[in-house]
């Protein structure tokens, strides 16, 4: 990741202020329209997650290139309880707080690459990356 | 941030101004909730055009904000969506099912009125 | 032109781009038919009615930006830039597309490579001249709205096969950002067209592939904004085949405008493609289908209810 940044989110202002930053960065990597606020909402996403359900954790920003094209890096790491059963967690309307069930799901439709490693126990990493047009 | 609440007849209307944190919405949730109740309000117009970012807890809330009010015998009508904001929402996989949308407030409060004419005329 | 004959088959423009072939070819893929042909005949004295007009409306989109100082500010090259606008326009709604009008395509192309201008902003100024002679054609048509979009449409036809011409031309003289102009000719390629206050008819001509059908969702998603639009009614019928991304992408788009407050209207969907979206799982009773764009105008102006009073004086003045 190209001058990564670092958001803590353990309050849910700190959600604001990283899919906020998360908006700039897009910018000045070159993303504009749509691309911006969809950036924004996976972002919004998996710090969410991180609040309700590790209580606290980071989010780490940065641009990223790869075979010539550039794009956006965002990493939501904690060391919350995990999630046992990936795949399901991965499913529309999957939720054990009683919400929606489409914040992981749906934040992975939003990016270009979603990859999740979560160890029961030992924490949640959500890594996703979006490539400019 | 706590978001103004105007009264305009039997309308409340609740024009959020900035990005809101959780917490935010759920007090909005509350006080429109409690205003509707105390004032009798017959409608509800949520003005969003200031959110640049709409996710899946700021949804459900406005979700459970027209299903709570609604309760209490208002209908609401969300207004100001943004286009950008309405790609990620549907990307996302989230919908407003049952809740009346509207461009701007103007044409929110005309679908308001409409809406609620046909809710009359189901009971 | 007596070699013409001899030389039919010779390729011309720069380094040989354009055969005979190929501009038969660029028709056909542009979905040019006779009919297109007789549509433009019948609107051609309308298109030279308002020539110097829709000239204007090209530069003064120009005129706003910084980057087009260098062509504005050389009288020659203005005089020049005028002269074959003019004769482009002329061209085009005559109906006899040959070697001289590509020709004279490229002679447009590389006069605004030499003045710099960016093939971004030239289209963005071709967009506005288009929407000067659409709101014409719309106006002389404003008892027969379908009748005025027909012969427009087909206008566009002509009109996307000529820029196509016109870039390739600046494009073989220059190198670079390929990819942003033709993301530009895409977004052109599908404008969104005001009929009456508050209703916008999204013609979808030709193939969608899944990059064109984002493309499309911003650029309805803005127009319904920028016009306030209530009712959309988007009309199939020049769509033969979708696969599953477009269909779901089609889906999305009636989603978002809705979420945005307008209700979308689909027309002109032919039974292979409703069959298709049905076997890719669509539920085509979430979907506002009615059979032509006629009908799907009439349905429209019902949910718009009677015209605004401002609307309504028109005619009765006119
Ligand atoms: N960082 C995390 N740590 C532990 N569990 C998590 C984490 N993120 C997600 N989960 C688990 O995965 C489930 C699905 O998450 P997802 O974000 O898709 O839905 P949700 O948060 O339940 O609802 P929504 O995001 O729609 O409000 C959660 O209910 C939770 O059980
Ligand atoms: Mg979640």
């Amino acid at each position: 990741m190209i001058d990564e940044r670092r958001v803590p989110i353990d309050r849910d202002v700190d959600i604001v202020t990283a899919r906020q930053l998360g908006r700039e960065l897009a910018a000045e990597a070159g993303f504009t329209g749509s691309d911006l606020t969809l950036i924004a909402t996976a972002i919004s996403e998996v710090a969410r997650n991180i609040v309700v359900y590790a209580e606290r954790g980071e989010i780490r920003l940065g641009r990223t290139d790869r075979n010539g094209r550039e794009g956006i890096e965002v990493v939501a790491a904690d060391e919350g309880p995990g999630i046992p059963d990936i795949q399901q967690a991965m499913q529309d309307g999957f939720s054990t707080g009683r919400s929606l069930g489409l914040g992981l799901p749906g934040a992975r439709r939003l990016m270009d690459e979603f990859e999740i490693v979560s160890e029961v126990g030992k924490g949640t990493v959500v890594t996703m990356r979006k490539w400019r047009p | 941030m706590s978001v103004p609440i105007l009264k305009q007849g039997d309308v409340l209307i609740a024009s959020i101004q900035s990005a809101l944190t959780d917490r935010d919405l759920l007090q909005l949730k509350d006080e429109l909730a409690e205003k509707v109740g105390r004032l009798r309000s017959r409608g509800v117009v949520i003005d969003v055009t200031a959110l640049d970012v709409m996710d899946s807890f700021a949804t459900r809330t406005i979700r459970s904000i027209a299903a709570a009010t609604r309760l209490r015998g208002a209908e609401t009508v969300v207004v100001g969506i943004q286009p950008e904001v309405a790609i990620a929402l549907v990307e996302l996989g989230l919908t407003l099912d049952g809740i009346a949308t509207a461009l701007d407030l103007e044409e929110g409060l005309d679908v308001l009125v409409e809406v609620m004419e046909a809710r009359r005329r189901d009971r | 032109m007596a070699d013409q004959a001899t030389d039919a088959e010779a390729p011309f423009g720069p380094a040989g781009l354009f055969g005979p072939a190929d501009l038969e070819r660029r028709l056909r893929s542009g979905g040019v038919g006779p009919e297109d042909r007789a549509g433009i005949g019948e609107i051609k004295d309308e298109v030279l009615k308002h020539l110097d007009e829709h000239v204007a409306a090209f530069f003064e989109h120009l005129a706003s930006f910084p980057e087009a100082q260098a062509l504005l500010r050389r009288p020659d090259l203005m005089e020049e830039a005028r002269r074959l606008e003019r004769d482009h326009l002329v061209a085009m709604a005559s109906g006899t597309y040959d070697r001289d009008y590509v020709e004279q395509r490229f002679r447009l192309g590389r006069l605004y490579n030499r003045a710099q201008l960016d093939v971004a902003l030239f289209m963005g100024a071709f967009h506005a001249q288009m929407s000067s002679i659409g709101r014409r054609i719309m106006q002389r048509y404003a008892k027969d709205a379908v009748g005025g979009f027909a012969r427009f449409s087909a206008f566009k036809k002509i009109a996307f096969v000529d820029l196509g011409i016109v870039v390739d031309a600046m494009m073989t003289e220059r190198e670079g950002t390929i990819r942003r102009q033709q993301q530009a000719i895409l977004e052109l390629s599908t404008p969104a067209l005001q009929v009456r206050e508050r209703l916008l008819i999204l013609p979808i001509i030709g193939l969608l592939d899944t990059f064109r059908a984002k493309q499309l969702t911003d650029g309805l998603l803005k127009a319904i904004r920028a016009h306030r639009a209530k009712v959309v009614v988007m009309d199939l019928t020049g769509v033969s085949t979708v696969d599953s991304k477009v269909a779901n992408h089609l889906i999305q788009t009636v989603a978002a405008a809705r979420l945005m407050g307008a209700t979308v209207i689909v027309t002109g969907l032919s039974s292979d493609v409703a069959q298709s979206l049905v076997t890719l799982g669509v539920d085509l009773s979430r979907l506002n289908t009615i059979g032509d764009l006629q009908g799907g105008i009439e349905e429209a102006e019902r949910i718009l209810g009677p015209a605004s009073p401002r609307i309504e004086r028109r005619p009765a003045v006119g």
